[in-house]
């Protein structure tokens, strides 16, 4: 899946495919010792060159699962919005879902990675929500069809949300072979992308094209 | 009605051009109609087909929201996402209920068909309107018409969110009779749906038709559906129904089009009332102008009519009843100008009448005018019994006194007279006429002969007092001859001729007027049987006698005339007289005149042969003298017996010239050119005037026997016969003497120079034989009448 690409014209002419032009520098070849963690730097793109942000990326070795320690989340709802919108959780992470408003929400998920709901409910809900297998779960207010969250579960600790430039930085990465996973939720598949990378000591970095759609239309208010 | 009548020619006229200006009215009527109420429907069906689309376009929205609600039902979404294949169907079925969908379909995001309700089973596939689900992706929704061959369904897309994209779930709403009738009820037009299917046949979806009229619709339509290629958008009349079609977009598959229909009749409906009311008014019209035709053709004809009446009873001499016609317009004028000619008619044929029944110098009735009343008199005589009576009237001394004072005053005396008679005349019946020259005649209608007689002395009496013409005093005296009916006759020529015989009995005996007797017609001296003289000249009862006339100074017989004798089988001798005035009243006379040229010219001839040099001397009537014939007769006579004219004398009474002066001295002038000889005879009794006979081509003068008979006796008579002798000689004329019946007289005649003397003395008219005889003996003593002169 993933190719090198010399140019940035012929990352832009095969669309709908994700292209990481990775460029590598090794301080120490054959060095394979996690002796160091490296840092590694992401920059995402939309297929216009457009800086994508809120791109879900992480990496997973290919040695194996790392272990997560998994954290706590939080997701408002706040002024009939999920905020935030993006948020990445290690397996196994709890996540709450404050109501900050002060009308009702149901909030759920019919997600194959997290079917849960919370019927409508105001404050904090008594117990939080696990989400213990990795995949997108898409979240919805049953009664504000407007409201959308995407929880991204990840088991692996390297993963990171892009910036408003697009970028983001993966810290604390042992050199290592690894598989880069990139997501933003106006893809049109819940698919993520993925492609490998290696990350040695001087760290790594790629640059990742998104094919993507449109971002929702926010309806209008009735009248 | 007959058609050459004019005033069925004008009904009739006016009545066809009504009829064709109605039919024609109504046909453009019916034309624009047809045509109006064609692109009405057009109209509506072109507003039918943009309420079709819309409300395809509607019902696409609403279902899309329907579909939109149902999707996002949390229930439904549950369901779609427990990715249970039969509990997705069930749910598909129970909410595609809910909105009556007929179809409905589970598509995954990637579009693979999930589940279907049509086909339960069927293998998940890729959903089979990519088209559909891409503009789906574009907003969430879309909807389209899909085909499936045998049905049509409006298909919604909408997608399924759990808030993101999970599916879409497709729903499937029929096209059947139930949305045709709503668009129908909407357009007011007859809407149906049809959709080829794989193997070319169109089936027919949905329609607003009876059943029974279903497959003649598939019928009619297809030739159109067949040529859809070429159609051409346009309405066109199939099978009486305007009808416009509508294709469908359909999303994949076989075409399908809505077919929008409104019958032609049924759009004309509203018309019909439009056209019988126009059709009515039509029929009123035409009845209006064959009443108002006839009232005027009768205005015309009525009277032209009157008209044709009025000029057949003037064309039947019928003046009298005015002309009835008072109106202003054309035939008023014909009627006033049918006035005029009516009148004018009248007054020419009152003058024609005038010029044909009146005598145009005394304004009298004539002749003709006469015995039609006559006739009409003695019809009502007979039949009420009375008498009438009818006298003529001759002037005696007329031809002296238009000789002597000119015609213009023969007329004015005529015209006094007749004023004269009329005085005296007692009733407003009689009737005056004048019967030509001094001829009047008087037609009594209620009187017997004692009444006319009456007339006839008033009528002598009014006429004895002297008439003044010109400065002139005339003395007239007249002679009348009376008849009456029915004594004397019933028939106007019997009448007439009577009374003409009774006029000349009455001059004859200078009586005033003398009443008819039945011996006029029978006494023995009037031998009147014309069948008797036929029939003497044809068994030569008639014989020419000669008298010899003496040549005084050479005592030689040189003339000898020709007197005519009958010698009647049982009568015996029958004198002149009595039988030459007869021939000459019937015309006879040109038969023995002829006769006797023919048998003097020959006995003229012969005598000539045999060396005696005879001049023959032959009497002619006055009626000869009228006779167109006569010159011509004697040239023939002349030239058939070699005679010369010189030897002929003909002798004509001076008063046979006097009645008709002028054509008298046309004949006598045509004789003296052929050379014959003309004498006057009877010379002296008249009334002839001198420059008259001096313009006569005449060679001699013969003294009428009154005068020579006794002139030894008496000394006027021979100072007469003298004065006449002078006369003649001094017109160079020779003058004859006749009547010498004694030697006296024969010498006194020598005395006074008298040329040729005649008479008994002499000697007396002798049968040929004798005559010869008695010449021959003259011959030898030729000395003795001339010595008896001489002693």
């Amino acid at each position: 899946m993933l190719r090198l690409a010399e140019t940035a014209c012929q990352t832009r002419r095969v669309a709908g495919r994700l292209r990481v032009l990775a460029v590598g520098f090794m301080l120490h070849a054959g060095s394979g010792l996690p002796c160091h963690a490296a840092t590694v730097e992401l920059v995402v793109h939309d297929q216009l060159g457009a800086a994508l942000e809120n791109a879900v990326v992480f990496v997973v070795p290919k040695s194996g699962a790392s272990p997560a320690s998994p954290t706590p989340a939080v997701i408002d709802q706040v002024a009939k919005a999920f905020l935030p919108k993006v948020s990445i959780v290690e397996a196994g992470a709890e996540v709450t879902f404050p109501n900050k408003d002060n009308i009702k929400h149901h909030v759920y998920s019919f997600s194959p990675a997290k079917v849960f709901e919370l019927k409508l409910y105001s404050g904090i809900p008594a117990k939080p929500v696990r989400f213990e297998r990795p995949g997108i779960v898409t979240l919805g207010c049953n009664i504000h069809d407007g409201m959308i969250a995407y929880v991204y579960v990840v088991d692996s600790p390297y993963h990171a949300l892009t910036d408003a430039t697009g970028k983001a930085t993966l810290g604390g990465v042992p050199p290592a072979d690894y598989t880069l996973h990139v997501w933003h939720f106006r893809m049109p598949s819940t698919a993520a992308v993925s492609q490998p990378i290696a990350v040695r000591a001087q760290g790594a970095s790629a640059a990742v094209t998104l094919k993507v759609e449109p971002d929702a239309p926010v309806p209008p208010p009735l009248e | 009605m007959r058609l050459h009548r004019l005033r069925s020619r004008i009904v009739a006229f006016y009545t066809v051009l009504s009829l064709l200006i109605s039919i024609a009215g109504l046909g453009v009527m019916n034309f624009f109609i047809n045509r109006n109420a064609q692109a009405q429907i057009a109209e509506e069906l072109l507003i039918g087909d943009r309420v079709l689309r819309r409300t395809l376009s509607d019902k696409s929205h609403q279902l899309e929201q329907a579909a939109g609600v149902l999707a996002a039902d949390f229930a439904f979404r549950e369901a779609v996402a427990t990715r249970d294949r039969d509990t997705l169907l069930s749910a598909l079925e129970n909410h595609g209920r809910r909105i009556h969908a007929n179809l409905m379909m589970m598509i995954d995001p990637d579009g693979n068909l999930t589940a279907n309700t049509l086909d339960e089973d069927a293998t998940p596939g890729r959903f089979g309107y990519p088209a559909l689900l891409e503009r789906a992706r574009a907003t969430g929704r879309a909807s389209g018409i899909v085909s499936t061959g045998d049905r049509l369904y409006q298909l919604v897309l909408v997608a399924v969110r759990a808030p993101a994209v999970i599916g879409w779930v497709a729903m499937g709403f029929a096209v059947n009779d139930s949305g045709a009738r709503d668009l129908g009820a909407l357009t007011s037009l007859q809407v149906s749906v049809l959709a080829r299917a794989a193997n070319n046949d169109w089936h027919l979806i949905a329609t607003t038709i009876d059943k029974a009229a279903q497959p003649r619709l598939k019928t009619s339509l297809m030739p159109l559906l067949t040529a859809a290629n070429d159609y051409s958008g346009r309405p066109t009349v199939i099978a009486k129904d305007l009808t416009l079609l509508a294709p469908l977009m359909i999303e994949n598959g076989e075409p399908a089009v809505a077919v929008l229909q409104r019958s032609l009749h049924e759009a004309l409906q509203p018309f019909d009332q439009l056209r019988n009311l126009l059709a009515a008014l039509a029929a009123l019209g035409l009845a209006a102008t064959v009443l108002g035709s006839v009232a005027i053709a009768r205005g015309i004809t009525g009277p032209l009519s009157t008209l044709s009446d009025v000029a057949r009873r003037i064309a039947k001499g019928d003046y009298s009843e005015p002309i009835a016609v008072t109106k202003q317009d054309e035939v008023g004028e014909l009627a006033a100008a049918l006035h005029h000619m009516r009148t004018d008619i009248a007054t020419r044929e009152a003058t024609i009448m005038d010029l044909a029944y009146r005598d145009p110098l005394t304004r009298l009735p004539n002749r003709a005018l006469f015995n039609e009343r006559l006739q009409q008199a003695i019809t009502s005589a007979k039949r009420s019994g009375t008498a009438i009576s009818v006298l003529t009237l001759d002037l005696d001394n007329f031809n002296y006194v238009n000789n002597t004072l000119g015609h213009a005053n023969g007329d004015l005396l005529l015209q006094q007279v007749a004023l004269r008679i009329q005085s005296a005349l007692l009733r407003q019946t009689d009737t005056l006429a004048r019967l030509g020259g001094d001829e009047f005649a008087i037609l009594l209608p209620a009187a017997d002969l004692v009444g006319a007689r009456e007339i006839a002395n008033r009528v002598l009496k009014v006429l004895e007092a002297a008439l003044s013409i010109e400065g002139h005093t005339v003395d007239v005296a007249a002679s009348i001859g009376i008849v009456s009916c029915p004594q004397h006759g019933q028939e106007v020529l019997t009448l007439m001729s009577r009374v003409d015989l009774s006029m000349a009995v009455a001059k004859r005996n200078k009586s005033g007027f003398a009443e008819y007797d039945v011996s006029y017609d029978q006494s023995p001296e009037r031998l009147s049987l014309l069948s008797e003289l036929r029939q003497a000249t044809e068994n030569d009862e008639l014989v020419l006698y000669y008298q010899p006339k003496l040549d005084i100074a050479a005592g030689q017989i040189t003339y000898v005339e020709a007197l005519l004798r009958w010698q009647h089988p049982r009568r015996g001798f029958v004198a002149p007289d009595e039988f030459i005035p007869f021939a000459e009243q019937t015309g006879y006379i040109r038969v023995i005149t002829q006769w006797v040229l023919d048998t003097a010219l020959k006995q003229t001839a012969a005598w000539r042969l045999r060396g005696l040099e005879l001049n023959m001397c032959v009497n002619i009537s006055a009626r000869d003298l009228l006779n167109p014939d006569l010159t011509q007769h004697i040239a023939r006579l002349l030239k058939r017996y070699g005679v010369n004219p010189d030897w002929i004398w003909l002798e004509i009474t001076e008063s046979a010239i006097m009645d008709d002066p002028i054509r008298a001295q046309q004949v006598i002038e045509e004789l003296h050119n052929m050379g014959l000889h003309l004498s006057i005879d009877d010379f002296g009794t008249g009334y002839s005037s001198l420059a008259y006979l001096k313009r006569l081509p005449v060679d001699e003068l013969k003294i009428d026997k009154s005068f020579v008979l006794n002139m030894n006796k008496d000394h006027d008579d021979a100072v007469i016969v003298r004065s006449t002798i002078d006369l003649g000689h001094n017109m160079d004329l020779k003058v004859v003497a006749e009547g010498v019946d004694c030697e006296e007289t024969l010498q006194l005649l020598g005395e006074l120079g008298c040329d040729i003397a005649q008479g008994y003395h002499i000697c007396r008219p002798l049968a040929v034989d004798k005559f010869e005889q008695w010449l021959a003996d003259f011959a030898r003593a030729p000395r003795r009448a001339a010595s008896r002169r001489m002693n």
